[in-house]
């Protein structure tokens, strides 16, 4: 073959690319040693085959760099250990053995880590869940507490139906030296939905607004609990109002009343 | 900077990541057709570029040369463990050549906004071939038969096309 009939047989790209085997590679560099138009042909390509990966560059994303260099000086350093008594095989085994032992005691890490952390969110949303917890029973406490101890130096105002057949009673515990009023409104049986039972003081014959007889949110039972506060009053009623409560009393939805 | 490499000197291999990267992660990228795998392949050929540099024989070719043929069978070779390379082709059937990626570098910068345009001037069936041979890895064998030409006349085909590039290359 002359410089012509190589250059035209497409192998020269092929041995660029890689592509040929080792015969091929043994033939090809002959050749450029013995034709300098193959010479200068291989060249070409190379130069040709440069020029269009640039053209077909695909942009490296930044940290690459720093985790290959990264990853380079971790391997000079493994070399340069195992370079330092080549007489022994021993260093190059231990530097396996600690190449193994870093990598095992990462992947322990990292696997203990992502477990930590698991365990870390469970257990705080617990902690979190005990603490709401712990907040609404104090409080219900604070307010069970301040029930007692109002009932304990009061004045006990029973409440009877206003129907002949009514079972209906309720009793309001007036603490005479503050004003203070409880409710203890147990024996009525539950509103209906959409209403709400309202306490009232009569004042001077005239019914005033005591407050809204709230039931517990897990049914329909009603804790004692603090009404509004009044110096005087000759009577309590309860009503059946909606829910909310109304500005003055529905009289015929009475339920049950007292007299002082 | 061979010499410079061979001592294993870093700053020079630096250099040799900024200027060639970008480049051999287009030719990986090619091939692959997925970023974040090319990058891996990308970092596992410059790892291996720097244990062999002492293989690299200049008298053989150029050095980016031998760095595209390491890191073209390195691609190979994950392609064939990940036994993609049928699927790979067949997505890759689009032509690569048409989308171009702009490097980055600011040496190539100018010429490869130019290049893009004049690629665009080679036939498709040249640039198809080109496409195939220099980036998905197609034996001229396996293009022929893709083709369904003779051998002969992709060698032909091939050879032409190189000439229409260098011309461009030159312009």
């Amino acid at each position: 073959m002359n410089a012509n009939e190589i250059i035209s047989s497409g192998l020269l790209e092929q041995f660029v690319l890689g592509k040929t085997n080792e015969q091929e590679n043994a033939q090809v560099l002959a050749w450029k040693v013995t034709y300098p138009d193959v010479e200068e042909e291989l060249l070409a390509i190379e130069n040709d085959l440069q020029m269009l990966d640039f053209v077909h560059s695909k942009k490296v994303s930044t940290n690459a760099k720093q985790i290959l260099l990264a990853a380079l000086n971790s391997e000079n350093k493994t070399t340069n250990i195992a370079q330092l008594d080549t007489t022994s095989v021993v260093p190059v085994i231990q530097s396996n053995f600690w190449k193994y032992a870093a990598a095992a005691s990462i992947a322990l890490l990292i696997f203990t880590s992502i477990f930590t952390f698991n365990k870390y969110n469970t257990l705080n949303d617990k902690l979190a869940k005990a603490e709401t917890e712990i907040t609404n029973q104090k409080q219900e406490i604070a307010s069970l507490n301040q029930g007692v101890e109002g009932v304990a130096s009061s004045q006990q105002v029973v409440l009877k139906g206003t129907t002949p057949t009514s079972t209906s009673t309720a009793k309001i515990f007036w603490v005479r030296n503050s004003g203070e009023v409880f409710v203890e409104a147990s024996g009525l049986p539950a509103a209906p939905q959409g209403s709400q039972y309202q306490l009232w003081a009569i004042i001077d014959g005239k019914p005033v607004d005591a407050g809204m007889i709230i039931s517990d949110n897990k049914g329909k039972k009603y804790n004692i609990q603090k009404m509004k506060t009044f110096g005087k009053a000759q009577a309590f009623a309860i009503t059946l109002e909606k829910s909310g409560g109304s500005p003055t009393p529905t009289m015929e939805k009475m339920v049950v009343m007292s007299t002082i | 900077m061979v010499l410079s490499l061979k001592k294993k000197d870093e700053n020079a291999f630096s250099y040799l990541y900024d200027n060639y990267s970008d480049a051999l992660n287009g030719v990986i990228y090619a091939m692959i057709g997925d970023t974040t795998l090319s990058e891996d392949i990308l970092q596992e050929a410059f790892l291996k570029i720097w244990k062999n540099i002492d293989a690299y024989d200049d008298t053989k070719g150029k050095l980016y040369t031998w760095m595209r043929r390491l890191t073209h069978n390195l691609t190979l070779d994950n392609l064939k463990s990940n036994q993609h390379k049928y699927q790979t082709k067949v997505v890759k059937d689009e032509m690569v050549v048409v989308n171009i990626q702009v490097s980055n570098s600011v040496v190539y910068h100018l010429d490869v906004l130019d290049f893009k345009k004049k690629l665009d001037t080679l036939n498709p069936k040249q640039r198809q071939i080109i496409d195939m041979s220099y980036y998905q890895g197609y034996t001229q064998e396996e293009i022929a038969a893709e083709l369904n030409m003779p051998v002969g006349s992709v060698k032909t085909k091939i050879r032409s096309a190189i000439i229409e590039l260098r011309k461009i290359f030159v312009k």
